[in-house]
């Protein structure tokens, strides 16, 4: 019966591409969706992965830095450097602003850094250098190709004109970018001197950064100290929530679709065979056997649309970058097997319609000439 | 034509599996225009609502929703007393992230001084908040959230309490919400901070004027409303319209797969009479015609059910998530129709081939 699915399958090539590219597509609507997601997500942490931060302080009740904002008196620097367990503190100011150049308006993190500054610095600086001094700014190479932005070049940034003096990667997303200028820059253009956003600490050799954000928090007061993986974890949380209701829309629609293309496929292809499943009944051919013919059938179809539209969303993961358009597409693992379910119910519910069909074929049928 | 429509209905689920998918490729590009749409109005609800019809916000800040925003101390006095503005609202406006019931909810607070304005427009239970603990939180947030009036929740470590309920201040990305401005500058320690100003001038005065003399104050940029919700409309626009455009080119190559699929394999079995009619004389272009009107009738077919689809879906999301406004324009419409109609150009190809590549002898020789 499994020859029969494959030779029903691959006998009309034209009908084989049409089904098998429509589940492709829809199942890469789904995946693609995930994958945006994902990437935004991964691209939403990088900052603080980067940053060489054990541990992330930030005024009490704050658990983000996206869409957030914390505001630390200065002087709880020197007792957060008190609390034992710490090789190095870097005090950053962080807003969400605008990188300005020409006539493009690109919305960035504006992380502000003091001189000499050990953590807190962007991960990969490819061109130029990772250390911005007063009047020079760092912005992602991204945003400087797109804007046709080099080294030496001015950007806006609060209102204020800065010399680009190195390009970040891996610093943009599709929501924003990550901008680094100094922290004495920062301070004048916002106006606030005794305030800092956030702590990037450091642990000593040998200390748990667990332990450590735990000691923070009972000895300095007012703060929420978390560990690097757990801040990126809120972080992703924030972009998760938000997409939830989104993505199931997306997913159903997804789903349907691909679910009309496959029943719209398995149905043509089983009715132009009808004389044929006529014979094989006729010739004592059990209908279950001729179910699991069309279930095969359905199953191979699926199958092979799961490949290629998982092959068309990493092309696109590749393809996308290319373009200039800040969209980082990630395929997850949980995202693979979601879909995977999702094609084996769009298999098994396809089959459904043929399935009746041929129970209800009488084989005499096939010797009337019908 | 006859011929077109008797093909098409002869398999009657074939037909009916056929003008569901164009339905629901047209359908999904009805609903993430509409989304889309939704989004654009929710964007800019608190510009369009808010009072006033200049923006005075910090010098090389043009966004609302995009930027933070701290103007120089000292600026609303100097605002009110130019010649031609009636009323300044100072706002102090900043995302926060909520911590509601284990979800992450970004929203958009608003410190506002109750008595200039600036605050909730439309109070549906409860009052503006008179202490600095107390907010007026959005309706539908709150209901998404099951939490009352008297309710309490955390923010920045502190515990505030809902005392009234808004509407129309809620959207898919963040939902909006009050307390006074006094509150708002404890909370962020920013004492006497003001993010904007809202700025109403007197009826007989120039806009264009008021502005220059605003521009002409120190560390500031002014803007009218409508500027600022192009500005935020433009900033989001950019970040939801590629992954958006991805969307409905998947969803108009699968509409288009549908028909082609259903006109090919419908071409494919009445090859003999095609055939029998290239033999008795009919040119290609007459059996173009018959597969281009099959495919236009299927999509058509599925675009005007997409549309109806699409408005019952789309009723049926708002009511489950109210938090999604799906709008829908006519020129939306219109676009889905000449989808469905791009489809049923682009589908008739696959079938053309067939019918162009067919031997009228086959016929004669079977």
């Amino acid at each position: 019966m499994m020859r029969l699915a494959f030779r029903n399958l691959f006998q009309n090539k034209i009908r084989l591409a049409i089904s098998v590219g429509g589940v492709a597509l829809a199942l890469l609507l789904i995946l693609s969706l995930d994958a945006i997601f994902t990437g935004v997500e991964q691209r939403l942490t990088v900052y603080i992965n980067q940053s060489g931060a054990d541990v992330f302080v930030s005024q009490s009740g704050v658990r983000n830095m996206h869409m957030a904002s914390s505001s630390l008196p200065a002087s709880v620097e020197k007792k957060v450097k008190a609390v034992p367990g710490i090789e190095a503190v870097t005090p950053i100011l962080y807003i969400s602003n605008m990188v300005v150049t020409g006539d493009e308006r690109n919305l960035a993190y504006i992380i502000g850094l003091p001189e000499k500054a050990v953590l807190g610095r962007p991960g990969k600086v490819t061109i130029g250098r990772d250390q911005p001094k007063d009047g020079e700014a760092i912005i992602d190479r991204d945003i400087a190709d797109k804007s046709g932005i080099a080294l030496g070049d001015i950007v806006e940034i609060l209102g204020e004109d800065f010399e680009v003096v190195g390009l970040s990667e891996e610093t943009t997303s599709l929501v924003n970018s990550v901008a680094f200028i100094s922290l004495a820059d920062f301070e004048v253009l916002r106006g606030s001197p005794q305030v800092i956003s956030f702590l990037l600490v450091k642990v000593s050799a040998g200390e748990d950064p667990n332990a450590v954000a735990k000691r923070i928090e009972a000895r300095v007061r007012d703060v929420t100290a978390q560990t690097r993986d757990a801040f990126a974890g809120q972080e992703r949380q924030v972009i998760k929530d938000m997409s939830t209701d989104l993505i199931t829309i997306m997913n159903l629609i997804g789903f349907l679709i691909g679910l009309a293309v496959m029943a719209l496929t398995v149905y043509t292809a089983t009715l132009s065979r009808r004389a044929e499943y006529g014979v094989l009944k006729a010739i004592g051919a059990h209908n279950s056997h001729l179910y699991r013919a069309v279930l095969a059938q359905a199953l191979l179809s699926v199958a092979i649309g799961y490949g290629l539209g998982l092959g068309f969303t990493l092309l696109l993961s590749e393809m996308i970058p290319l373009t200039g358009i800040s969209l980082t597409l990630i395929v997850s693992g949980a995202s693979m097997i979601k879909v995977s379910g999702v094609s084996l119910v769009i298999a098994a519910v396809s089959a459904v319609l043929p399935i009746k069909q041929i129970a209800g074929l009488d084989p005499a049928m096939v010797f009337r000439g019908k | 034509m006859s011929l077109s429509r008797r093909n098409l209905f002869q398999d009657k689920t074939r037909l009916a599996l056929s003008v569901g998918g164009v339905a629901l490729a047209v359908m999904l590009i009805l609903v993430l225009n509409g989304f889309l749409d939704g989004l654009n109005r929710q964007i800019t609800l608190y510009l369009d609502r808010s009072p006033g019809s200049i923006i005075v916000a910090q010098d090389g800040v043009n966004n609302l929703l995009g930027a933070t925003s701290l103007l120089p101390s000292g600026i609303e006095y100097k605002v009110d007393s130019l010649r031609g503005v009636e009323d300044v609202a100072p706002i102090l406006s900043q995302f926060v992230i909520l911590d509601l019931h284990d979800k992450k909810q970004p929203a958009y607070l608003v410190g506002y001084e109750p008595g200039k304005g600036g605050g909730p427009w439309e109070i549906s239970s409860g009052r503006q908040p008179k202490r600095d603990r107390e907010v007026v939180f959005d309706r539908i947030l709150a209901g998404r959230h099951r939490m009352r009036i008297g309710d309490t929740f955390e923010l920045m470590g502190k515990d505030f309490t809902i005392v009234g309920l808004s509407n129309g201040t809620t959207s898919w990305m963040t939902s909006f919400f009050f307390m006074r401005k006094k509150a708002a500058e404890d909370l962020f320690s920013a004492p006497q901070a003001t993010s904007f100003l809202l700025v109403t001038l007197y009826k007989v005065v120039e806009t264009g004027e008021v502005l220059n003399r605003l521009n002409d104050l120190s560390g500031v940029n002014a803007l009218t409303k409508k500027e600022m919700a192009i500005n935020d409309l433009k900033l989001f626009a950019d970040i939801f319209s590629a992954p958006l455009k991805l969307m409905v080119g998947i969803a108009f190559l699968v509409g288009t797969m549908i028909v082609g699929m259903v006109i090919y394999t419908a071409t494919v079995e009445r090859q003999r009479e095609y055939g029998v009619l290239k033999a008795i004389g009919a040119a290609n272009r007459v059996l173009y015609q018959v597969v281009t009107v099959q495919a236009l009738l299927a999509a058509l077919a599925g675009a005007v059910i997409g549309v109806v689809m699409a408005y019952g879906v789309s009723q049926g999301i708002m009511a489950a998530r109210p938090q999604f406004l799906i709008v829908f324009d006519p020129s939306d419409v219109e676009k889905a129709l000449l989808a469905g109609l791009g489809m049923a150009l682009v589908a008739a190809l696959f079938p053309a081939r067939v019918v162009a590549g067919l031997a009228p002898a086959e016929v004669f020789r079977r």
